[in-house]
């Protein structure tokens, strides 16, 4: 097992080679050695790319254009990000709003996010902000701003396995601070933390192939003008979501469990249907 | 000698990690960053009073800290580029880590060399250190071994640690450019 860890989207990556060819690789020998850096190095890469592109934080990235744009307008984007979107979109259609990236004005109000402009739009759960277009074009439909920090940790992880696969890669797990898919029959052990001891596992879980995403507000809660707030938004409403306990999504891809754990959040329960549409279970501790 | 593991690990309880990994040696980190270096030379840093507010004024962080640890890699007497390295400590993380940079102080790859977790008294648990007994401990630090786990759970942020980056790129610009 050779497992390395680089920051990319505000949090800590690590990617962990279990087996290449169906070998594990040994980390006494260069050969092995160098061949699963250069495929943790490429994991690393798409990793990257999505950070380029969907950083929030980033003025050149394609979140950070389209929230600049004026109504109306409309941009091409990555095919990347463009997938990003119009996922974003199906999960939202299927959630009732719950899951919406149009909520970011909320994020930032909150200092959860930065101000993109000095302009601040006001989130209004009903109002669409954005329409995916033929030809990797996205519209934006009203003022708004989008952030796709409920999504894109998923979509990064799911990009980083697809490539490991595709080299060639027959076990390995990508966690991004909590949004974790594994590759291969075998099962990784996780650790999930204790939502009111964060610092302590609550239960380990044995992670088939496929992707698990953890939420809780335990890191992200703070105050903010008298009011409680934290980075997990209920779409609906654009009120916060603070609560005392962890949920944990299990789907087929990262970007679909990230996503829905704040269904299950907003919900404060594992039955929502958009889970059984979505291939998805859920728990909570 | 085999009750010093055992020594070791009970004086070292109050501030043994709740979650830790070791990930690269500074030697491992050094090769993987810079694959056709020949050498690795120590060039230590020392910042003076104008640099550091000049470092400062670059990143917008205090630069913390007058002695920095660097090392040049060179393929023959050809510089290849440097790696720093440096630690951050968060609210309930230490983080050590290394910056690749170009001769250009560009930087070239960051990589995590340890992260560990602590927060008071919930340290004291033994169920996450107990996975590391008994795994190899080369270079006196852990080392990965199969069955350790993944932690699943909300993000710490790492700021510490992109702000730490971003001012090892400033001191890169100041006192490293060709």
């Amino acid at each position: 097992m050779i497992r390395r860890a680089q920051p990319w989207l505000g949090t800590l990556v690590e990617v962990t080679i279990g087996a290449m060819g169906g070998a594990a690789p040994d980390p006494q020998n260069p050969a092995d050695l160098q061949a699963a850096n250069q495929l943790i190095n490429l994991a690393f890469a798409q990793i990257g790319q999505v950070q380029r592109l969907m950083s929030f934080h980033d003025a050149a990235s394609d979140v950070s254009r389209f929230n600049r744009a004026g109504a109306g307008e409309v941009l091409p984007v990555d095919p990347h990000t463009w997938d990003v979107f119009q996922l974003a979109q199906r999960i939202s259609d299927s959630t009732e709003g719950i899951f919406n990236i149009a909520c970011a004005p909320r994020l930032v109000a909150w200092d959860c996010l930065p101000s993109p402009a000095s302009a601040r739009p006001v989130y209004e759960p009903s109002t669409a902000v954005l329409r995916c277009e033929e030809g990797s074009m996205v519209r934006k439909l009203a003022a708004g701003w989008v952030d796709l920090g409920g999504i894109a940790k998923g979509y990064a992880v799911d990009l980083a396995v697809e490539a490991l696969r595709a080299a060639g890669v027959t076990s390995a797990c990508v966690n991004a601070g909590g949004d974790l898919r594994v590759l291969g029959a075998e099962a990784w052990p996780v650790a999930i933390r204790d939502p009111l001891a964060p610092f302590r596992t609550a239960r380990t879980v044995q992670q088939g192939d496929g992707a698990m995403a953890t939420s809780a507000a335990y890191f992200s809660a703070k105050r903010h003008a008298g009011q409680q707030v934290c980075a997990l938004v209920d779409g609906r409403t654009g009120e916060p979501l603070p609560g005392r306990s962890s949920i944990t999504v299990q789907a087929p891809r990262c970007a679909v469990a990230d996503a829905l754990t704040k269904v299950v959040v907003a919900t404060a329960g594992t039955q929502h249907p958009a889970l059984r549409a979505w291939d998805a279970t859920a728990f909570i501790i | 000698m085999r009750y010093q593991p055992l020594l070791a690990l009970s004086a070292c309880v109050l501030c043994a990690p709740a979650f830790a990994t070791q990930y690269l040696s500074a030697e491992q980190a050094q090769q993987l960053m810079f694959p056709d270096a020949t050498a690795f030379r120590p060039q230590p840093l020392a910042l003076n009073a104008a640099q550091m507010q000049q470092i400062e004024k670059l990143s917008g962080l205090p630069a913390r800290s007058v002695n920095w640890r660097v090392v040049g890699a060179y393929k023959g007497d050809a510089l290849l580029g440097y790696m720093v390295l440096d630690d951050v400590t968060g609210k309930f993380e230490l983080i050590s880590y290394a910056v690749g940079l170009n001769p250009d102080a560009t930087v070239r790859q960051v990589e995590v060399l340890a992260y560990r977790e602590s927060h008071g008294g919930e340290v004291r648990l033994p169920a996450w250190r107990r996975q590391f007994v008994g795994k190899s401990a080369s270079g006196g630090g852990l080392t990965v071994g199969e069955g350790i786990a993944n932690i699943s759970g909300a993000t710490l942020s790492c700021t510490h640690l992109t702000d730490g980056v971003r001012r090892i790129a400033a001191i890169a610009q100041v006192m490293l450019k060709k």
